[in-house]
C-alpha cells in the first residue's frame, strides 16, 4: 500500500485545491490563481506544480478534464476538483481555522480580521 | 534562459513525469515568459525556475505515475495467469541495495556451480576411472536416457563383438546418487574367481594369463584383498596385480557401481539395438553439420562413427554433399569413437589406392583397406580438428590417417582412449578388459592408447577450425 502522501497537506497542494473550487483551470490557470490568492506570495514553478497535480490525480482529490480551449489551439489539460478533494480542503480549512482560534485564543494574533 | 535550458532543467524529473507533463511545464514557462516582462520580472521568473526545480523534482520523483489501465487485474481477456503491475514506484535505495546484493550473491553461487567438475570429467582427470568404467558407466546413461549421449551407445566404444547395450531399468539412476555398497568377502571371492577364470579363457598369452592367475590366488590366500571393501578400490588393485605380473597396460580388471548389463555374449541385446537405431535417427546420426565455408572447403563435423547399418546412408550423403569441394575438414573435435567398420567407411573414399589400415581390435591389427574407385575426395587435402575429448574410433581414424600422410591433424592432443580388448562381465558391478589378440603396431612404437595424437599443428580445440581454414586457404594441407 502506498503512504498517503497528503497527511499533512502541503501548502501547494492545498492552494491547488483552493484554486480549483470556484472552476476548472489549466496549469497555468492554477498558477495564476494561487499567485493570487496568496497575493503573490505563492508562484508555482512547473515542476512543483506538476508533481503536485500528479500527486492529486494519484489520490484522486483531483481529475483531468478534457477540453479545448476557446483561444489557444494546442490541447491543454484542465483539472477539477473531486468531492474527495472538495472534502480534503475542507477538512485542512477547518484544521486551519481551529488553530486560528487558538492562536487568538493565546493572543498571537490580534484585531478580528481573520 | 532559452527553452533548451529549461528542457534540461525538465531531465531532472522522472521520465514518467517528462512524458506526461514535459509538454504542458513548457507551454506554462512560455506563458510566464509571455507575461512576465521587464528585467525584475524576468529575474524573479528564472529564481523561481531555479528554486522550483529544487522542490519540485523529489517531490515529481515521490509520484507513482501508475496507469490507470493497469490497475485493473480482472480483465484479462485471454484467460491466461499474468503479472500485472498495480502501482509503479520508484525503486527505494534499500530495493537497490538488496537487488546488488542477490545479483552478486547469485553471481558467485553460478560461478561456484561451474567450477565444480563433472563427476565423470572428475574422475578422468583423477585417473581413477578405467576407460571400461567409463564406458560401462556411458551405456548405462545412454540407455537408460537416449537422448543424452548418443556415442556410448556403441557396443564398439569397448568392443565390436563383445559388449552389449542393454540395461535394467534401475540403471536410470545417475551413478553419484547410489551409495557405495560395500563388498563382502564371498562376493570379493567370487569377483577374484570371475577375473581368473576369465583370464584363463581370453587372454592371448596363456603362459602369463596362469602365472597372472596363481599370483591372484596366492594374494588371496595371503589376505590381500581383505581389507578391501569398495568395489572401485578392489578393481584397481586386482588391475595393478595382474598387469604386474603380465606388464600388460591392457589389462582392465572395472567396477561399476551401476550393474553391468547383462546379455547373451556376441549378440546384442535387440531392445538395445532398436533404441539404439532410434536415438541415432533421431539425432541426425551425430552429424553435427555438413557445409562448404567459403573457399570452397568442405566441413563435416560428426560425433561418433554410428553403425552403418543404421547411418551409412546418412554418413555417404554428407560425405557426397562436400566431395566437390577444395579441400576437406573433418570436425572430430567432439567424437568419442564408434564402430570400427564405419571408421574405414569413411576413411576409404580418402584414397586412390589400397592401404595398409590398422585397427588394435582386429585380429590381425592391420588390414588392407581397398580405395573406393571414382571417389571425388581422393586427392583432395584432408585436415582433421582433434580436441582431448576426441577418443577411441575416432582416434583410429586420426591415427592411421596422420600415419598414412593423408591428414594434417590440427586441435589438441586427442583424449588417447585405451584398446581396451574385449570386455567381459564378471558379475553385475565387476567386468574386465582383455586383450585376445597381441596387438602389432604396422607404425612400430606406441599407438594413441593412453598417450593420445600428437596433433600436426597444435592450437586450442576452439581455435582449430579458424587455423584449419587458414591452412586450407593457403593450400599446403596433405593429399
Amino acid at each position: 500500500m502506498p503512504k498517503r502522501k497528503f497527511d499533512p497537506l502541503p501548502s501547494a497542494a492545498f492552494q491547488i485545491l483552493l484554486s480549483l473550487a470556484d472552476e476548472d483551470l489549466h496549469g497555468y490557470g492554477i498558477m495564476r490563481q494561487v499567485e493570487q490568492q496568496t497575493n503573490g506570495r505563492m508562484r508555482l514553478g512547473p515542476g512543483t506544480l506538476y508533481s503536485s497535480i500528479q500527486g492529486l490525480l494519484e489520490e484522486g482529490l483531483i481529475e483531468e478534464v478534457d477540453r479545448k480551449t476557446e483561444t489557444d489551439a494546442e490541447r491543454r489539460r484542465y483539472y477539477r476538483l473531486s468531492s474527495s478533494g472538495r472534502k480534503l480542503a475542507r477538512t485542512e480549512a477547518e484544521r486551519l481555522a481551529d488553530l486560528l482560534r487558538v492562536a487568538r485564543a493565546k493572543k498571537i494574533l490580534r484585531g478580528g480580521y481573520v | 534562459m532559452s527553452e533548451r535550458v529549461f528542457a534540461l532543467f525538465v531531465r531532472l524529473y522522472p521520465a514518467a513525469f517528462r512524458r506526461k507533463y514535459q509538454q504542458e511545464a513548457l507551454q506554462l514557462y512560455r506563458d510566464r515568459l509571455r507575461d512576465e516582462r521587464g528585467i525584475a520580472r524576468r529575474v524573479r521568473l528564472y529564481r523561481d525556475l531555479v528554486l522550483d526545480v529544487v522542490r519540485g523534482a523529489p517531490q515529481a520523483w515521490r509520484n507513482s505515475y501508475s496507469e490507470k489501465s493497469a490497475a485493473t487485474v480482472a480483465g484479462d481477456l485471454t484467460g491466461l495467469p499474468g503479472f500485472h503491475l498495480l502501482d509503479r514506484e520508484p525503486l527505494g535505495a534499500r530495493s537497490v541495495v538488496a537487488g546488488c546484493l542477490f545479483s552478486v550473491s547469485a553471481l558467485v553461487g553460478f560461478g561456484l556451480v561451474m567450477r565444480l567438475p563433472a563427476p565423470v570429467c572428475a574422475a578422468r582427470a583423477s585417473g581413477t576411472m578405467s576407460p571400461i568404467e567409463a564406458v560401462v558407466e556411458r551405456l548405462n546413461r545412454a540407455v537408460s536416457a537416449p537422448k543424452s549421449d548418443v556415442p556410448s551407445a556403441e557396443r564398439t566404444a569397448v568392443d565390436g563383438e563383445k559388449t552389449q547395450a542393454q540395461a535394467p531399468a534401475n540403471a536410470a539412476d545417475h551413478a553419484e546418487r547410489i551409495p557405495e555398497r560395500l563388498l563382502s568377502a564371498t562376493e570379493k571371492n567370487q569377483v577374484i574367481q570371475g577375473v581368473a577364470e576369465n583370464l584363463t579363457a581370453h587372454y592371448f598369452d596363456r603362459q602369463k594369463a596362469e602365472a597372472a592367475v596363481s599370483r591372484l590366488r596366492e594374494l588371496e590366500k595371503q589376505g590381500a584383498y581383505a581389507g578391501i571393501a569398495d568395489g572401485r578400490m578392489l578393481a584397481e588393485q586386482l588391475s595393478a596385480d595382474v598387469r604386474s605380473v603380465t606388464g600388460d597396460p591392457h589389462l582392465n580388471v572395472a567396477y561399476s557401481r551401476n550393474p553391468i548389463p547383462n546379455a547373451a555374449p556376441g549378440r546384442p541385446a535387440p531392445s538395445a539395438l532398436i533404441q539404439y537405431r532410434t536415438v541415432m535417427l533421431e539425432q541426425n546420426c551425430s552429424l553435427e553439420k555438413v557445409e562448404i565455408l567459403p573457399r570452397n572447403i568442405g566441413y563435416l563435423k560428426f560425433n561418433s562413427f554410428p553403425d552403418a547399418g543404421v547411418c551409412g546412408a546418412n554418413l555417404r550423403k554428407a560425405l557426397a554433399q562436400i566431395d566437390g569441394a577444395s579441400a576437406v575438414i573433418f570436425d572430430l573435435r567432439d567424437n568419442t569413437g564408434g564402430f570400427p567398420e564405419t571408421v574405414e567407411e569413411v576413411a576409404a573414399p580418402l584414397f586412390d589406392r589400397a592401404v595398409q589400415w590398422y585397427n588394435p581390435r582386429a585380429n590381425p591389427s592391420s588390414t588392407m583397406l581397398s580405395a573406393v574407385s571414382g571417389s571425388k575426395l581422393a586427392n583432395k587435402p584432408v585436415y582433421i580438428l582433434t580436441s582431448s575429448r576426441t577418443l577411441s574410433g575416432a582416434e583410429q581414424f586420426t591415427y592411421n590417417l596422420k600415419m598414412l600422410k593423408r591428414a594434417t591433424v590440427i586441435g589438441e592432443t586427442t583424449g588417447g582412449g585405451g584398446h581396451v580388448g574385449a570386455f567381459h562381465r564378471v558379475d553385475e558391478h565387476f567386468g574386465i578388459g582383455v586383450p585376445e589378440t597381441k596387438i602389432t603396431n604396422p607404425y612400430g612404437g606406441p599407438d594413441w592408447d593412453v598417450v593420445g595424437i600428437e596433433p600436426d599443428v597444435k592450437v586450442k580445440a576452439a581455435d582449430a577450425l579458424d587455423a584449419a581454414e587458414k591452412i586450407a586457404g593457403s593450400g599446403t594441407g596433405r593429399k
